[in-house]
């Protein structure tokens, strides 16, 4: 049974969406429970699915029993394992969090609200394991477009951004499906496998280049690369408090992640177009936007939207991180990006409890968190060093073997990328804590504490215990990393 | 809202053609086996029926109140359709594998048939309510709100 694992990791979020709004015609108070099950089930079976993976090593699923390249196939390697284990973790802890801070206009549609976003989860799951270019077109649209309603599900300002988005990532998704045509007229097949095989003796043809240009156009509007980043920052300040969690960690990640399959399993890291290795390309291009999207974090006065840049910078640390040519830049690479996918989640969280609880969305207003639990505050500071990279969280564990990756590379542009995203991540942090420990602002003794839900305070605890337990397993998870993630010929 | 449409031919006309189409669809879902069809057309045949009900009789008339209640099984062909790919995990083979369907009796092609159909059938349900929610959903958008406003 242990073969169809992610087939049914697919179909236990996929299903449950769809029997929801039949449950929800006649008991609406069962949706959340249910959707929570479904979750819940998604993160035991993924864990069960890296033990099989670290134990018996790498499966491949042909849907209908047919062979690829003819059928379509799913990969289940470490890269996929592990990541589905971080998505399926912080998808429990974001369920969790979204019962209380769910907006009051979403009361009586909970039902679409929760098919929504286990739409979005099994969308992300396809994506993960799809072997299959076409297969990935596919379910980034499944989350896509389920994301594009939930930015907008609560009405109001979110509309504009939510159509903003579905501007810009539809247009992603089409360039994407542009770059997919190139390749197959180009090769005859979308099997990763099989593309493999025939891309690098075509590397030079204009088809594949052009279409891996499309494919990276594509996949870099829905990662929120710098340049193409445009939709990211609205969709996420203005998208309901439960929503943001669920799509700041998770599907600008997972689009990386597709992205790091077709440039190292179907292209290959030495591909080279006139001269110019990709991989260098695609470090600098990193460079850039860690370095201006952390610029730009610290220009912000709303938290969330300062938190939104903050992940942009981010997504091009790990672009570094895995283009940096070596299995040491690589790994660290995608340590960083579990990482990455805690601590966006976390930041999100923190964010949705001081917006719906304090009522606090602005940076000069933190003062008022002043009144509140030492809980907030604690996993406030956890998050800061995480991001800015102190060394008992993942944080800093990541930023390491980049870092030494780049070394390994003597590539001193990322080196220095990685310490001015550093330092500038320091400095927004440090205006975040500027204000709340200033004295104007000050709560007065007679403000009303707010009281904050158990369940926020355990999914804020639980992440930043996990944040920090990132950094302490670093050493082990690395030497995993280095063995099951790192692709063959790097 | 759209209310009946006051013209006695088209009335007439509509209780003639409108159970033909529907017949059509159904034999263009099953055709699919052997030629031109399938699960996607035979959907859309059988949805156009109903929209073009909607639009002759109108909202409150009882077919298309029918076709409103329908509405909220909305994922009942996608559960189908992966229902039948579930049923062959439990028959031991790939999911959509509908050579692995426990139904005894039945050689390797005809439970393929059998697979094929079915999940076609699926397929069609999702289709002809999909489109009928569209139409709904663009032609009854005011009372929608009513219903949904959460928001003053």
């Amino acid at each position: 049974m242990s073969r169809h694992l992610p087939v049914l990791l697919f179909l236990l979020p996929f299903l449950t969406a769809l029997v929801l709004p039949m449950v929800g015609l006649a008991r609406r108070a069962w949706c959340r429970p249910l959707a929570l099950a479904a979750v819940a089930g998604m993160f035991v079976l993924a864990l069960v699915n890296v033990a099989v993976v670290l134990r018996h090593g790498t499966t491949r699923y042909d849907f209908g029993g047919w062979a690829a390249p003819i059928g379509v196939e799913w990969v289940n390697d470490g890269l996929a394992c592990l990541v589905m284990a971080t998505v399926g973790f912080l998808a429990l802890i974001a369920m969790i969090h979204a019962g209380p801070t769910t907006p009051p206009s979403l009361a009586g549609r909970e039902a679409p609200y929760y098919t929504l976003i286990l739409l979005l989860l099994s969308g992300l799951t396809g994506i993960v394991f799809a072997a299959d270019l076409f297969n990935v077109f596919v379910f980034l649209e499944v989350a896509a477009l389920s994301a594009y309603a939930l930015v907008g599900v609560a009405g109001g300002r979110a509309l504009v951004s939510a159509f903003r988005y579905l501007m810009l990532g539809t247009m992603g998704s089409a360039l994407y499906l542009l770059g997919v045509a190139y390749f197959y007229a180009a090769t005859g097949t979308l099997n990763m496998m099989d593309l493999a095989e025939r891309v690098p003796a075509l590397i030079t043809s204009k088809a594949i280049v052009g279409g891996l240009i499309f494919m990276f156009l594509g996949l870099g509007i829905k990662m929120a690369l710098m340049p193409l980043h445009s939709w990211l920052p609205d969709a996420y300040t203005y998208a309901p408090d439960s929503v943001s969690p669920f799509l700041a960690s998770l599907s600008t990640k997972v689009a990386v992640l597709a992205w790091t399959r077709i440039m190292f399993w179907v292209v290959g890291p030495t591909a080279e177009i006139e001269h110019v290795p990709v991989l260098t390309l695609l470090e600098e291009l990193g460079a850039i936007a860690a370095v201006a999207g952390s610029l730009l974090a610290l220009a912000q006065s709303d938290i969330k939207r300062m938190f939104a840049y903050g992940g942009i910078s981010h997504i091009g640390l790990i672009l570094i991180g895995v283009s940096l040519g070596n299995p040491t830049g690589f790994a660290g690479g995608v340590l960083y990006l579990i990482n990455d996918m805690v601590m966006q989640a976390a930041l999100f969280c923190l964010a949705g409890v001081v917006v719906t609880q304090y009522g606090v969305r602005r940076l000069e207003d933190l003062g008022r968190l002043r009144a509140g639990d030492p809980w907030l505050m604690g996993a406030l500071i956890v998050m800061a060093m995480a991001m800015v990279g102190f060394p008992p969280t993942g944080g800093f564990f990541g930023k390491w073997y980049i870092m030494l990756g780049a070394l390994e590379a003597q590539d001193y542009v990322a080196v220095g990328a990685v310490v001015l995203t550093t330092l500038v991540t320091l400095a927004y942090f440090f205006r975040i804590f500027e204000r709340i420990f200033r004295d104007a602002g000050r709560p007065s003794a007679t403000d009303p504490r707010p009281v904050v839900p158990w369940s926020l305070k355990v999914s804020v605890g639980v992440l930043s215990a996990a944040a920090i337990l990132l950094g302490v397993a670093s050493d082990p998870l690395v030497s995993v990393l280095r063995t099951v993630v790192v692709p063959a010929g790097l | 809202m759209i209310h009946v449409y006051d013209s006695v031919p088209v009335l007439t006309l509509g209780r003639v053609l409108i159970p033909l189409t529907q017949l059509f669809g159904l034999y263009v879902l099953f055709f699919g086996q052997y030629g031109p069809g399938g699960g996607f057309v035979g959907g859309v045949i059988f949805g156009t029926s109903m929209i073009v009900s909607i639009l002759i009789f109108g909202h409150d008339a009882s077919s298309s109140r029918l076709a409103r209640t329908v509405l909220h099984g909305d994922g009942l062909g996608l559960l189908i359709f992966a229902g039948v790919g579930g049923l062959c995990l439990i028959g031991g083979g790939e999911f959509l594998n509908y050579a692995a369907l426990d139904v005894p009796g039945l050689d390797d092609a005809a439970r393929r048939y059998l697979g094929i159909l079915l999940a076609q059938i699926g397929v069609a349900v999702d289709v002809a309510v999909t489109a009928v929610s569209i139409m709904f959903s663009l032609s009854v958008e005011t009372e929608d709100e009513d219903v949904h406003a959460g928001t003053p």
